[in-house]
Order: structure tokens, then C-alpha cells, then sequence
């Protein structure tokens, strides 16, 4: 089993600190991007490691591997920065790194998983929006607080009503 | 602070932040904690998970509001309306909790009389608020079992900021919506350990524990504590003060200590001109900031990594805080430099670590006697006052059985709307509105500093609405110039749908911002109307 970040998009507020962090961690880059739409609505979009990662797929020198507990990474050394894997990759997160003509992308902060801490957008979330942890374990989250709310009435929509004020 | 002194006994946020997960209903006003205090959403959207109504009051679409079930956009400076019309409609319709007016607070009748005057449809022309929703958020708050109210600047920064949060104490107490969990007044604050500063008498008219300097007894008491017969009984000058003092030449010298007032402070000019009048100015800082540029004397302080002692959160909890590295070079703890400076002065200052200015603070300050060095460091999250003795557990929501006034009951004060200081008008047409951005920090004299922060909002702005944008012909990013009767800034424009037509906002975090603001004051609490201005834009620099 390996562990996801996942994403609640009705709890984040925009604040970017996962960039921010993102960026302590890998020496001024950050490989996670809050897109703000509408100016209502923000999506953290970062690599999604996944199970069958067209990235792993299309690589021709075998520099994007899969690790047994989860991140899809980049062998750097192996990498000669051909871009495909940023032509198959639906999300746009892989980078090109104009300086040292590889590519780069999210490595889900291996080296804070190997001291058993957390990625570091996770853990500097204020709203936790973003969680870290086994897909089925987060379901069952899920499933648990929208049966907590068909029960108590709330209803999983949340409204807005806007009131501008009259001229 | 003064706000709730007057109508609860203590100027201090009444429940922990995390307590607000309880709540089945939170009143936000004057408050984009989303961007400012990004951690509070936190229990926000816990409680909004699992069913709580959030109601949120700003002119600004902020990401606060974004969390809303009823959003109520008001017109800035009409927030005493808003909330007298949320009274009028709670006592109309006798949702009010007529035990508690019974038995815990005083004044129930001239609120009424007051709220009475209030209508939905009157405070609608007031606020701008449409009278249906107005209503709905009053039988919200009025009806949930546990609510609360959060507040911060919108609130305070205003001429009538006294009267702001006398107004948001009297729609608590009539609803009984305190001294339980899940309810209260929580003021955030702007800063970290602002709380710990006025607790230990940072401010003007008292000593450490808010005891008045017009209290012979406290006074004499902690003047034996230090040694000294007696301590002056008179009250000191706030900051606005100071600075007009400064300009007039009564006051020589100054010794500021992590302010940047040149940033932070209204109408830089006249800040500048006080500041180039002294005769003497020290700054202590962690960086040159455009304050300390104007120094005889720089002294290079620590930053929180770099020293030890306890901090207060805006919840009252105390917390100590260790140690992690030596400052760089010359800079030395705060501590360290007050005692040397102390000695030189010829007092006598011994102390050689924090845990003894604690153990100090134990014997000084009642409600922290029993938050000792050993306790606080061993206690995660820290204790929270008042604390009385070394096994009290401390007290996380205040006024459970007793308010802190002398009756020991809720004081309700009616407070009756008031225009700003400075409205827009045929020369002036728009109100300019400030604050802050999930980027920056204060004066921006430490995050400025911060690439991966610059990257993400690297300059002065200036949010417009799209109509006033097409009737002054600006487009997005153009650099405009911002005018007010004091100064003129220049600033990009962002076209946003974030701050309706006629209103236009700018935070302060950048010098320039609150050269335009007024200086007004509120007469009680002595804060300035950072939040309404009048202001005209005009294209190019």
C-alpha cells in the first residue's frame, strides 16, 4: 500500500503555504501550484504519483521510476530533459529546469518520508486541506462525515449567498 | 480592548481558537482570518463541517467570506448599525435569552429603546445590507445553542472602534452567548504576543496586569514588589501620541523596539517630520528597517529563533518558547540589551535568564502567579490565565459563572452608529479601505525580505472593482496614482470583483499605504481609522 496526498478543494483558502513550503524544501522551487479560478474557487495541483503514470511509461532512458511506498520520481542523472513526460502528463506539473536541462518534479519530499515526517505542503497546511495518508484509510473519512451529514440534516453542498450592496 | 473592559470586565479573548470547532454558529465581522490568522480556519471549517452557519461581515469578498452560508457585505465604518439592526430583529422577535438578561447582565432596557430605532430597512440604507439577509444572520446567531463572534482590525481601526466592539459584547450578552464552550468574543490580534504585551503593561494608563497607574493600592503594591515607594501616577502617551508629541518637541527622545512606524503608523509624513525632530531616536530591530534608517542608534536585536521566554497567543494561552540558535554576530536577546541599557541608566537589572523575569512576572501579575518557568515549559500548548496558583489548571473560556466587572455582571452599553472621520465626496469620490495579504506580515520589514513571499506578491496594489476601472479608464496592472488630502502613493491596479464599485483597498504592508490614511483617532481606545479614507485614482505615476 502506498500513502496520497489528497485534496479537500472546500477546505482550502488560498493562503499558498504549500508553495511556500514546497519551496524551503527543494532550494527555491516549488513543485506545488495553488490556481486561483474565478477568484472564487483555488486548486493546489501538484503531481499526482500515479498508480499508472504515463510519465513512467513514455520515459526512454528509464530516468522516472516508481518507488515501492509511492512517489513517482526522476533519476536526474539518467534524465535528458526530452519533455515527453511533460507532453503525457495531464496535470502540467513537470518542470523543465532551463539550467540544468533535466526535468524536475514533485518527489513527495522523500527525504522528510525517510525521517517519517510528512510532505512538507501537508504539514503546512493551516486549513488542512491537504492530507497525507492511505487512499482507503481517507474514504473511510469521507464516508464518515457525509454520513454524519445526511444524519444531522447539513445537506454536503455548502451555499453562498452573495449580497452586494445597493448603489 | 477597551471595548470589553466596559461590557465584560477583560479585554481578552474569551474562549480558545480551537474551541470555535464547537460552535454551531460563528459571527465573523471585521475579520479576513483566511489571509491573516490562516490557522483559525482551521476550527472554522471543522465547525462548518459539521453543520455550523457561518456568517461572515466585510465590504470585502475576502476568502473568509468565501466560507460563508450568509455573506453580508456591508459598507465600511457601518458596522455598529449592522449590528444594532441584528439586535433590533433578535429582540423583536424574542429570540434574545431572557434568563441570562434576567441574571447575568445590566442595561437590557436602553438597549432595547436603542435597537428599537434599528429596523432592517433603516440599517439597510445605513449598511448597504439587504434586509432579508440582515435578518437571517440575527436569527442564526440568536438561535444557535452555542455562537460566537470573531473580530479583528475591521473592527478596531475606526473612530468608533470602541463603540465596534461594544456593539459585538452586546449582541453576545443579550444572546448568552458566553462562558460555554463553543461560544464568545474572540479579538484576534495583529500581532504575536500583543496579548503578552498589554498583560504585562505595554500601554499607557497601566502597569503590569492591567492595574491602573490611578490605583494607589495596585500601584503601591507593585512598587513594593520592585523596591520603590511609590510609581508615577499618571498616565503615559499612546503611539499617535508620542509621535504628535515628538513633532511638537515635548518629547526629545525615543527608543523604539520591533515597530517600524515609518510603515506602519498614519500619515508618514507627519511621522517622518516627529522622527527627524527628536533629539535623540534608538531603534531596536532584527533588520534596517525605514524606521531604524532614521537612527542615532541601532541596536540588532534577536529574532524569536534566537531567544528564550514566554509568549502570550491572542487566547490568552502562555507558552514558552526555547532557544534553537545564538544570534548572528553582535545582535544580542532583547533582554539582554534592556538589562545592560537598564544598568547603564542605574538601575538594577540582574537578570540572567528569562526563567527569572518569569518568576518575577509570578509575584507581579496575579492571573499568571501560577504559570511558573517549570509548569510552561513542561506543558505543551502552554497554560492560560488567569492562572492563579502553581496547581490551578488555568481557565481556557473566561466568564463562566461571573463577568470580571465589579458587579461581576454583563455591562450592555447602547452605542449608536457614527459616520467615519472622512467620507468620499465630489473631490475625493472613492473610499479607500486597507489591510492586510496572506503574504505579508505587518510592516512588511521582515516578509519583504522573503523571495519566495516577494515572488507571490511582489509590489503595492490596489484592489478596484471593474466599474470604477472602466469609468477611470484603467486597465489591469497599469500603475496608477492613488491621492488622498495627505499624500499620493502609486500603486498597481488589480481589477477585482473582491471589493464592490466605489470602495477600493490597498494593504499596508508596503511604505506609501498609510501615508494616505487619516489620523483620527477613536477618543477611548486611541486607535486610528486605518479603514476608511476618502481617495481619489487617477491613470499613470
Amino acid at each position: 500500500m502506498s500513502k496520497v496526498i489528497f485534496m479537500d478543494l472546500n477546505r482550502c483558502i488560498y493562503c499558498r503555504s504549500c508553495e511556500v513550503a514546497c519551496e524551503r524544501e527543494h532550494n527555491g522551487r516549488s513543485f506545488m501550484s495553488v490556481l486561483l479560478l474565478d477568484e472564487r474557487h483555488p486548486v493546489p495541483m501538484n503531481c499526482r504519483h500515479c498508480k499508472k503514470s504515463p510519465c513512467v511509461a513514455v520515459c526512454p532512458t528509464g530516468a522516472l521510476t516508481r518507488l515501492e511506498n509511492g512517489p513517482v520520481i526522476i533519476e536526474t542523472m539518467k534524465c535528458v530533459g526530452c519533455s515527453l513526460c511533460a507532453m503525457v502528463c495531464p496535470f502540467g506539473v513537470l518542470e523543465l529546469d532551463y539550467l540544468s536541462k533535466v526535468m524536475r518534479k514533485c518527489d513527495l519530499c522523500i527525504h522528510r518520508l525517510n525521517e517519517n515526517k510528512l510532505p512538507a505542503c501537508v504539514s503546512s497546511c493551516p486549513a488542512r486541506a491537504l492530507t497525507y495518508d492511505e487512499f482507503d484509510a481517507i474514504m473511510q473519512r469521507v464516508k464518515e462525515k457525509a454520513a454524519k451529514a445526511i444524519i444531522s440534516g447539513v445537506g454536503l453542498e455548502p451555499g453562498i449567498v452573495v449580497s452586494p450592496p445597493e448603489s | 480592548m477597551t471595548g470589553l473592559v466596559a461590557t465584560l470586565g477583560s479585554g481578552a479573548m474569551t474562549n480558545p481558537i480551537p474551541d470555535l470547532a464547537n460552535s454551531k454558529c460563528i459571527f465573523i465581522i471585521g475579520s479576513n482570518f483566511a489571509e491573516n490568522h490562516p490557522i483559525a480556519a482551521r476550527w472554522v471549517l471543522d465547525a462548518k463541517e459539521q453543520g455550523s452557519k457561518i456568517i461572515v461581515a466585510d465590504p470585502r469578498y475576502t476568502p473568509t467570506a468565501w466560507i460563508a452560508d450568509v455573506f453580508l457585505q456591508l459598507k465600511p465604518g457601518t458596522d455598529i448599525a449592522l449590528i444594532n439592526g441584528m439586535i433590533h430583529t433578535i429582540i423583536k422577535e424574542k429570540l434574545y435569552d431572557k434568563n441570562f438578561v434576567k441574571e447575568r447582565i445590566i442595561g437590557f432596557d436602553q438597549i432595547k429603546a436603542l435597537a428599537a430605532k434599528y429596523d432592517a430597512n433603516t440599517v439597510g440604507k445605513i449598511t448597504g445590507v439587504s434586509p432579508h439577509l440582515l435578518q437571517e444572520a440575527a436569527r442564526l446567531y440568536a438561535k444557535a445553542q452555542s455562537a460566537a463572534i470573531v473580530y479583528c482590525m475591521g473592527i478596531t481601526q475606526h473612530t468608533c472602534g470602541h463603540g465596534n466592539v461594544v456593539s459585538c459584547a452586546n449582541l453576545t450578552l443579550i444572546c448568552g452567548n458566553i462562558g460555554r464552550v463553543g461560544t464568545g468574543v474572540l479579538p484576534l490580534r495583529g500581532q504575536d504576543n500583543v496579548q503578552g504585551a498589554c498583560d504585562m503593561g505595554g500601554l499607557s494608563t497601566v502597569l503590569p496586569g492591567y492595574t491602573s497607574v490611578n490605583d494607589e493600592t495596585g500601584r503601591t503594591r507593585i512598587a513594593a514588589l520592585w523596591g520603590k515607594e511609590d510609581l508615577p501616577n499618571k498616565p503615559g502617551l499612546t503611539v499617535v501620541e508620542m509621535t504628535n508629541a515628538a513633532a511638537e518637541g515635548k518629547v526629545k527622545a525615543m527608543y523604539i523596539m520591533g515597530e517600524n512606524p515609518m510603515v506602519s503608523d498614519p500619515n508618514t509624513k507627519h511621522v517622518r517630520q516627529a522622527l527627524d525632530k527628536l533629539d535623540f531616536l534608538v531603534v531596536q530591530d532584527i533588520f534596517l528597517t525605514e524606521t531604524a534608517e532614521l537612527a542615532d542608534v541601532v541596536l540588532p536585536g534577536a529574532c524569536w529563533v534566537e531567544k528564550e521566554g514566554t509568549v502570550t497567543a491572542t487566547s490568552r494561552s502562555v507558552q514558552w518558547r526555547a532557544k534553537a540558535i545564538a544570534p548572528p554576530r553582535e545582535a544580542k536577546a532583547d533582554l539582554a540589551i534592556i538589562c545592560e541599557i537598564a544598568k547603564k541608566l542605574g538601575f538594577e537589572f540582574n537578570y540572567q535568564s528569562a526563567d527569572e523575569v518569569l518568576r518575577e512576572i509570578n509575584l507581579v501579575v496575579p492571573s499568571y502567579a501560577g504559570i511558573t518557568p517549570e509548569r510552561v515549559k513542561e506543558k505543551v500548548g502552554g497554560l492560560t490565565w488567569p492562572c492563579p496558583t502553581p496547581d490551578h489548571p488555568g481557565t481556557p473560556i473566561l466568564h463562566s459563572d461571573a463577568f470580571a466587572t465589579v458587579e461581576r455582571l454583563g455591562k450592555l452599553i447602547p452605542v449608536e452608529h457614527q459616520p467615519p472621520f472622512e467620507m468620499p465626496d465630489d473631490e475625493y469620490p472613492l473610499l479607500l479601505t486597507t489591510g492586510r495579504v496572506v503574504m505579508h506580515y505587518n510592516a512588511g520589514s521582515m516578509t519583504r525580505r522573503s523571495a519566495s513571499l516577494l515572488k507571490r506578491s511582489p509590489e503595492l496594489f490596489v484592489e478596484v472593482n471593474p466599474a470604477d476601472a472602466e469609468k477611470l479608464g484603467i486597465s489591469a496592472d497599469e500603475e496608477v496614482m492613488v491621492s488622498t488630502r495627505r499624500a499620493e502613493t502609486v500603486a498597481k491596479a488589480t481589477i477585482t470583483n473582491r471589493v464592490p464599485p466605489g470602495i477600493v483597498f490597498m494593504p499596508f504592508h508596503f511604505p506609501g499605504v498609510n501615508a494616505l490614511v487619516v489620523e483620527a483617532l477613536d477618543e477611548k481606545a486611541k486607535v486610528p481609522e486605518f479603514k476608511v479614507a476618502a481617495c481619489k485614482i487617477a491613470r499613470g505615476k
